[in-house]
């Protein structure tokens, strides 16, 4: 009998056996059709990943992270995705390293539906590695009932520092786009490797903590001042678009100054696993369908034309919202340049302007 | 004996590879540099000089430190009661459901239990509507001390209950009957039996608490906002943002020996009574 359940069990255990290779081969041919996706958080349509799926008869793997530095880490601690939506500096540093992989243009047609002013970008000029996705600029959001159009326009980024709206304001708790404002508002480029300006800068940002109390957040922001918590906000167009379709007070300003013209586009990295779907995958993007889903979805400019102006026509969903399309060809407007010194820099002196206490 | 002492070594193994390898990365980042691409390492003590040098991140540790000593002081103050209560509590079947109600909270996601408070202290959030509507005024309370302590209080007591009440329902109950026997007041008793021997529970809730609001960073990020910085904050800062791992390290490795330092202090705190007190 004990003989007899020894054979059972035995027979058992190699038919799993043989049942679990089965299982292993069948994934490995079912692998071509899956596609990793490493995204930012809450920047896609409902829609657009299950449509992507039943077009393609693909599985997506979905994840998100909230900062270019966060994907960054995560490539370096040797996670393998087929496609990643990295903003132009992050770019930049992945191209230089070689992480990236040439893109192969003609299973993109739809790179046809790109506007004009996410072309030519120096991160990326022929959009050799990179295609992209949304864009935007950042600016000042606020409240027309308490703060004047007028003198918001007038100052700029300086009004961050108008004691009439201490403790009013919301910044970004990001060394790269603190130090923008401050560089801007001070006449300097934001690309500056000069270290008087930065000192300069530093300065700037330590006088607006000690004077101005502002809270540093991060995407809080959006919901805090759809919620009118603050007066004033340092908000990426794209948030503000949102921002401002949710709450009529609020109104959008891009300074004088110039501001920091971002892009965030789809690369394939070089050791992708799956680099055709992932070419499917970014020119499906690009198609006027999910461009749409994504742009109406999120609030930020869609890289695809058509769209843009579309959703941006009379009656239509972003119909004179002013944080929409970003100000283009302003000759004080940049994009953010990647240098690893400075950016290690600007990052301890950041530490420093939060923790310092008047 | 023998075969006992085999089954000790996974865990060594285990330990080895998750605690002190790692450890000793740590350590071997925060004496280097990043050198050029003939020497990648070079020993230096420039991580720690730049640490000490700055009276920034001195500052930033001591405020560490001190809201993590708030913190445990408030979890064993209200968390002392909560858990006496409920070891004397009559029927079995009571402690039982008070202590699931204890770790309940901690079935969820301490992020997302964290979210939930910046919705409650919020300028427009839970409180501060409902003051409106009675007709009081809003109160500041996100991004204050009080916010970022509540945070960590909130988080961390369940371990300080927990471990006081394991101590509590361990103790011997005919110490305090002979007490009585012996004429002792109710506050007598609790004071020379009671307390002594939950002492051992309340040394290792401290060390559960201590450790954690040390070095929580998304605590005081969440409610005190970003101009709210505490070590933890500067280390993430330092691995994630600026990319800088020795100096990362380096911090890390001088918040393990300040809290190994706290650490011994309360172990002495607790020799000396008990040693005392000949339990």
């Amino acid at each position: 009998m004990k003989k007899l359940i020894a054979v059972i069990l035995g027979a058992a255990m190699i038919s799993s056996m043989v049942a679990g290779c089965g299982g292993t081969s069948e994934s490995g041919d079912s692998k071509s059709n899956v596609v990793k996706v490493f995204n930012w958080g809450e920047v896609i349509g409902e829609d657009v990943i299950s449509n992507f799926e039943d077009q393609y008869d693909a599985k997506v793997i979905y994840e998100v992270y909230d900062s270019n530095e966060m994907m960054y880490t995560k490539l370096q601690a040797g996670d393998k995705y087929d496609v990643l939506v990295p903003s132009d500096y992050m770019i930049e540093r992945l191209k230089n390293e070689n992480a990236l992989m040439p893109l192969d243009k003609s299973l993109i047609p739809n790179m046809e539906n790109l506007a004009d002013e996410v072309k030519g970008l120096p991160y990326d000029p022929d959009l050799t590695y990179s295609v992209p996705y949304f864009y935007g600029s950042v600016g000042i959001v606020y409240n027309k009932n308490n703060v004047p159009k007028e003198l918001v326009e007038e100052q700029g980024w300086d009004i961050l520092k108008n004691t009439d709206y201490k403790g009013k304001i919301f910044m970004y708790d990001s060394e790269r786009d603190s130090f923008m404002v401050a560089l801007k508002a001070l006449g300097y480029s934001m690309n500056t490797e000069n270290e008087d300006e930065i000192q300069a800068a530093y300065q700037w940002l330590l006088e607006l903590n000690n004077t101005m109390d502002p809270i540093y957040v991060m995407d809080e922001v959006i919901d805090s001042m759809i919620g009118g918590v603050k007066d004033m906000a340092v908000v990426y167009s794209g948030d503000a678009a949102y921002i401002l379709s949710q709450n009529e007070d609020m109104a959008f300003c891009e300074p004088k100054q110039g501001t920091n013209i971002f892009c965030d586009s789809m690369v394939i990295p070089a050791n992708a696993e799956n680099p055709e779907l992932a070419h499917e995958f970014i020119n499906y993007i690009l198609s006027y369908d999910a461009s749409y889903d994504n742009t109406y979805t999120v609030g930020y400019t869609s890289s695809n034309k058509q769209v843009r102006d579309d959703i941006s026509a009379e009656g239509e969903e972003y119909y004179g919202n002013e944080a929409y399309i970003p100000r283009s060809g302003y000759e004080n407007d940049e994009v953010f340049h990647d240098n690893p010194v400075i950016r290690e820099n600007l990052s301890n002196l950041w530490i420093k302007v939060k923790s310092s206490e008047e | 004996m023998k075969s006992f002492k085999s089954m000790v070594y996974p865990y060594i193994i285990w330990s080895t590879i998750l605690i002190i390898i790692p450890m000793l990365m740590i350590a071997g980042y925060a004496f280097t540099v990043k050198g050029n691409s003939v020497l990648t390492f070079r020993f230096t003590l420039d991580n720690f000089k730049s640490f000490f040098v700055d009276s920034v991140f001195i500052n930033v540790l001591k405020r560490s430190l001190y809201i993590a000593v708030i913190t445990t002081i408030l979890c064993i103050l209200l968390g002392y009661p909560a858990a006496y209560i409920i070891a004397n509590l009559a029927r079995e079947k009571n402690k039982v459901m008070m202590v699931l109600f204890i770790t309940f909270p901690t079935w969820i996601n301490m992020l997302v239990r964290t979210y939930a408070w910046l919705g409650i202290l919020q300028d427009n959030g839970l409180i501060n509507t409902i003051l409106q509507t009675v007709g009081l005024p809003a109160l500041k309370l996100i991004h204050t001390d009080f916010a970022v302590i509540l945070g960590m209080v909130y988080n961390f007591i369940p371990f300080m209950i927990l471990q006081i009440y394991t101590s509590l329902t361990k103790m011997d109950k005919s110490y305090l009957e002979a007490a009585q026997d012996l004429g002792a007041s109710k506050l007598q008793s609790f004071l020379r039996i009671t307390l002594p021997l939950s002492l051992p529970g309340i040394i290792s809730g401290i060390t559960l608490v201590f450790l954690p609001a040390v070095s929580s960073f998304f605590i005081p990020k969440l409610l005190g906002g970003g101009q709210y910085v505490l070590i933890g904050n500067v280390i993430e800062n330092e691995f994630l943002i600026a990319g800088n791992w020795n100096f990362g390290s380096a911090i890390s490795l001088i918040m393990a020996i300040t809290i190994i330092f706290f650490m011994w202090l309360t172990k002495k705190a607790d020799r000396d009574p008990s040693g005392e007190g000949g339990v």
